[in-house]
């Protein structure tokens, strides 16, 4: 009897196990599933693309409060925008509270990165020489509480000031060092930076000591907004300004407005910003729309709540519930592929092109990728179909075929340019090994990498998904050319310093990405551009154009094969042009770059994928910050939970 | 007894600094992500990563450093004390967040401890009292279940079912008491369920064992012998004896969760000690983590000696071994 009711316990206590379990999984699945699967008969790259862009329900109107949350309030500097230098915190500044001389019109496609004037009164013309360029700032623009002056030019100067002071740390100061004077700024050589003038209020004029071509889109960053200098000059350290921003477009931080800026010491952080909690936006009652595009800022909600939520898949339950409108953070591929799958729900999933390309970067100082052959075949074995789909299918991404994410360079989509394989890209293994014979690492010429130098290669991911789900696809399509690779799998931020630090000469790493700064192409070219390469914290992965004192400097080894290849003669001819000269210089070089020089096999062209709550009625992306164009959206209370 | 404490105090600073050197060495000299570099953003010039080093104090000696970490912790600095410097990823200052975020930790594990006494002891209780009776394997059942279930999914379960589906409760997040008590009551309900249910199982089987012990005893015999009902029997001296472990365990406990929320924390989205050392691991911010471990290292060490104070207390005989 005692053991019949033992057995009776264990069988209740097994069920009520397989009941939660049961109730836990509902209907969600694997995370790092395809979303390509069934999606109701249609076919899913014309759905992704149908998904592209703004969208409207109903009748989008003015007012309500817009939520967000994220898994953490992104930032990389404190949210200082001199020195921030996250996409989501760009977006905010840009879209929400910051003005700038240029800046864009928050939509999606290759519209939005497209610059349009904004503290200017017109986008200028440099001067003949390329050298010189001046601004005539709008009537009207002021700083928001408890500042509540105009903006003036010397508001412009101070933030550059700023971004020349070392102990500011701003994190893309290198874009500015053409400006004349900066460097000298910077080393306390000179009191004010000659090349940055302000005859009066409303005149701004900067001076280079080179024609840039990009030299508008440096002026977009956030980190050349106005800064007032009577709140700037108390913070001088990195990332402390960062809980004082002082607005100047249509949204303040809430509580800006009881700030005590009398002096420096009665200072205390605005209380509607704490990095580990949130963000809240409240209107910015000295914006004048009438100084403003208000069809790009069309300001439509009152509020904004930008909340922290540690729990990604709550997020996303939050959002189709109503509780949320959206997130920064990608949906998981169970969330994405419900969406794909329901024709009446799936236009609430927004995806557009990231402008962000991740890849697998070859060490071109290290055996066997020291050999253009071993490169070439890699990219030609590599079977990129099954890396997309291990990422989740077409929604995650597009497959590229250079080295530029298809917004960046349109001249080059895998349509027209496709130098190593064709579609389905699942890999041409007859031609890799015919490419494998050419190199010196196939001693028999059989189309097999048969040197020593060939087995355990190191082979260097991130431990997670969905870049843990690539490893196995790029060991199996380099094992078809007698590539025997290792995987090592570790943290991102483990991943980063070993791939940051050419000493460590990670032979192939499938864990790095980038994005673009702005919309041209030289934001890419530094990661081959030799002169950009560091001892730690290097960017310029594959080690393209690594001379032999930099080599020294950084600890790296030029290989015994000869001399590494480099593109910065190539960089300096395109950054000064303009136009349709720059655009064609920089198509040349990544063309150079992708079939000369090749030190990556191209990944993934990745989305930027939303998910918008039932109350939002009006959506678009803004292609520059590569997030939800928050100048833009609408939202209907009455739809909210 | 005086002596017994200093001694037992002198032990509390020694764990504490041991635990301090460790995580230190961890962090700062085993090889991990260089923290002026992460600091100087993605395409930094060697210029800036040197400025961040400096302003770091990244740039001296690694026994420097640490002597120049525990300088500040004993004696604090400029944020006030104890020193714990300032946060690589927010830039304010670690004693600050350290303090707000204790408090929710607390709030969490206070009551989530009381929720898990409340269910822990008189399941023990009735389990020992009706030793193979089908509450005793209901009960032990349900302890199972709640040694099983680990905290992660069974928070999942529970936002599912009474959240997505029910409706019942709100979500995640957290809403001070000073706000709105009825909000903040209902917003802590299932992470003190979460952890209620699994310490309450344990708490259970241990109550369960150690009842069973006691009432086994000659001077319950004798109680009995002695004509006392049953009821003050068992709440008399059947409870006061069995229970005492349990009081050296809750202090334990309650101490680990401090910096063992990480889970119930990130899963409920609650902004205390657990959510920041995660995401202060996750974005390389070592201020922030090495405060958390010196916390979490200090508050064990202090209710261990709470609990050893009260257990000498209770028995002379242990403050002489």
């Amino acid at each position: 009897m005692k053991r019949r009711w033992l057995t009776w316990s264990g069988i209740g206590v097994l069920a009520v196990l397989m009941a939660l379990a049961l109730a836990a999984c509902g209907d969600d699945g694997d995370d790092a599933a395809d979303t390509s699967g069934d999606d109701g008969g249609d076919d899913i790259a014309a759905v992704i693309e149908q998904l592209g862009g703004p969208v409207t329900f109903g009748e989008p109107a003015k007012g309500g409060t817009f939520r967000i949350a994220n898994t953490d309030f992104a930032q990389s500097d404190g949210f200082d925008p001199t020195g921030e230098y996250f996409g989501s915190a760009w977006t905010i500044y840009n879209s929400l509270m910051l003005r700038t001389l240029v800046s864009y019109p928050f939509t999606a496609g290759s519209a939005g990165n497209e610059l349009v004037a904004d503290l200017a009164t017109e986008l200028p013309e440099p001067s003949a020489d390329g050298l010189t360029w001046t601004f005539t700032l709008k009537d009207g623009v002021k700083f928001g509480p408890p500042v509540n002056r105009d903006v003036t030019s010397k508001d412009i100067a101070y933030a550059f000031q700023r971004i020349a002071t070392p102990s500011v740390a701003a994190q893309y100061a290198n874009y500015y060092q053409v400006i004349k004077g900066l460097p000298e700024f910077s080393a306390g050589e000179a009191k004010t930076i000659s090349g940055i003038q302000t005859p009066d209020d409303k005149t701004i004029t900067f001076t280079l000591t080179q024609p840039t071509g990009d030299f508008l889109f440096r002026l977009a960053m956030p980190a050349t907004a106005p800064i007032p200098r009577e709140v700037g000059k108390c913070y001088t350290q990195a990332a402390e300004y960062g809980r004082y921003v002082i607005a100047s477009g249509p949204y303040m931080i809430d509580g800006s407005d009881k700030l005590d800026i009398s002096s420096c010491g009665s200072q205390k952080p605005i209380s509607g910003f704490n990095p580990n909690t949130g963000l809240y936006l409240v209107r910015n009652p000295n914006y004048d729309p009438a100084t403003d595009d208000v069809e790009i800022r069309q300001s439509n909600p009152d509020r904004f709540e930008i909340s922290v939520n540690t729990n990604l898949d709550n997020i996303f339950a939050q959002i189709e519930r109503g509780e949320l409108e959206g997130s920064f953070e990608t949906p998981p591929n169970a969330v994405l592929r419900r969406y794909l799958q329901d024709p009446e729900s799936r236009e609430r999933l927004r995806v557009n092109s990231g402008d962000r390309i991740w890849f697998a970067y070859m060490n071109l100082t290290t055996p066997p990728f020291d050999d253009v052959h071993v490169r070439k075949a890699m990219n030609l074995v590599m079977d990129l179909e099954g890396v997309q789909r291990a990422w989740g299918g077409p929604v995650q991404g597009s497959i590229p075929t250079d080295v530029l994410p298809d917004t960046l360079m349109p001249e080059l989509t895998a349509d027209s340019y496709a130098p190593y394989q064709a579609a389905p890209f699942a890999g041409d293994v007859d031609a890799a090994k015919e490419e494998m014979k050419l190199s010196a690492y196939d001693t028999d010429k059989d189309g097999l990498c048969d040197a020593p130098a060939c087995k355990g290669i190191v082979h260097l991911n991130r431990n997670f998904a969905p870049w843990s789900t690539q490893s196995p696809i790029i060991v199996q399509s380099a094992a078809q050319i007698g590539i025997e690779l290792e995987t090592r799998e570790a943290s991102r931020s483990a991943v980063n310093d070993a791939s940051g630090k050419p000493g460590r000469e990670i032979p192939l790493s499938s864990g790095n990405g980038w994005g673009k700064d702005y919309a041209d192409p030289s934001t890419f070219m530094v990661l081959f551009d030799g002169r950009n390469i560091l001892a730690d914290g290097n960017t310029a992965f594959s080690l393209v154009g690594l001379t032999p004192a930099k080599a020294k400097e950084v600890g790296a080894t030029i290989p015994a094969s000869g001399p590494v290849p480099s593109v910065d003669a190539d960089i300096d001819a395109c950054n000064p042009l303009t136009g349709q000269e720059r655009t064609d210089c920089w198509v040349a070089l990544n063309k150079k770059i992708t079939e000369e020089i090749v030190p990556w096999v191209p990944l993934m062209d990745a989305t930027a994928i939303d998910l918008i709550g039932p109350a939002v009625t009006q959506y678009d992306m803004d292609q520059n910050g590569t997030e939800m164009a928050l100048s833009r959206v609408a939202v209907d209370e009455s739809l909210q939970k | 007894m005086t002596r017994y404490i200093i001694r037992r105090l002198m032990y509390v600073i020694l764990v504490v600094f041991a635990v301090t050197a460790v995580a230190y060495t961890i962090f700062f000299v085993l090889p991990s992500t260089d923290p002026a570099v992460a600091f100087a953003g993605r395409n930094p010039t060697p210029e800036l990563v040197q400025e961040v080093r400096e302003q770091l104090n990244l740039d001296e000696p690694v026994p420097v450093q640490y002597a120049l970490y525990v300088k500040r912790l004993v004696t604090g600095d400029e944020y006030g004390w104890p020193g714990l410097g300032l946060s690589y990823n927010t830039r304010s200052p670690v004693r600050d967040e350290i303090i707000n975020r204790a408090s929710v930790t607390l709030q969490i594990a206070i009551g989530g401890a009381i929720l898990w006494l409340l269910i822990g002891i008189p399941i023990g209780v009735i389990s020992a009292l009706k030793q193979r009776s089908l509450a005793d394997r209901l009960a032990m059942g349900f302890a199972l279940v709640g040694v099983s279930a680990p905290v992660f999914w069974l928070g999942l379960v529970m936002l599912y079912v009474f959240w997505e589906k029910l409706g019942w409760l709100p979500g995640t997040g957290y809403v001070p008491f000073a706000e709105s008590p009825k909000e903040w009551f209902l917003h802590m309900l299932m992470p003190w369920m979460v952890l209620a249910l699994l310490f309450a199982a344990i708490y259970a089987r241990i109550v369960r064992g150690n009842m069973i012990d006691t009432m086994g005893e000659d001077y319950i015999r004798t109680a009995r012998a002695k004509g006392l009902s049953e009821s003050r029997v068992v709440t008399r001296h059947g409870l006061r004896a069995g229970l005492s472990p349990v009081i050296t365990l809750l202090g334990i406990d309650l101490a680990l969760l401090v910096g063992n929320t990480v889970v119930t924390e990130t899963v409920f989205n609650m902004p205390g000690l657990g959510n920041y050392v995660l995401v202060s691991t996750d974005s390389g911010d070592l201020p922030g983590v090495l405060a958390v471990v010196v916390l979490a290292a200090f508050a064990v060490a202090f209710l261990s000696l709470v609990s050893d104070i009260i257990y000498a207390y209770l028995d002379p005989r242990v403050r002489y071994r």
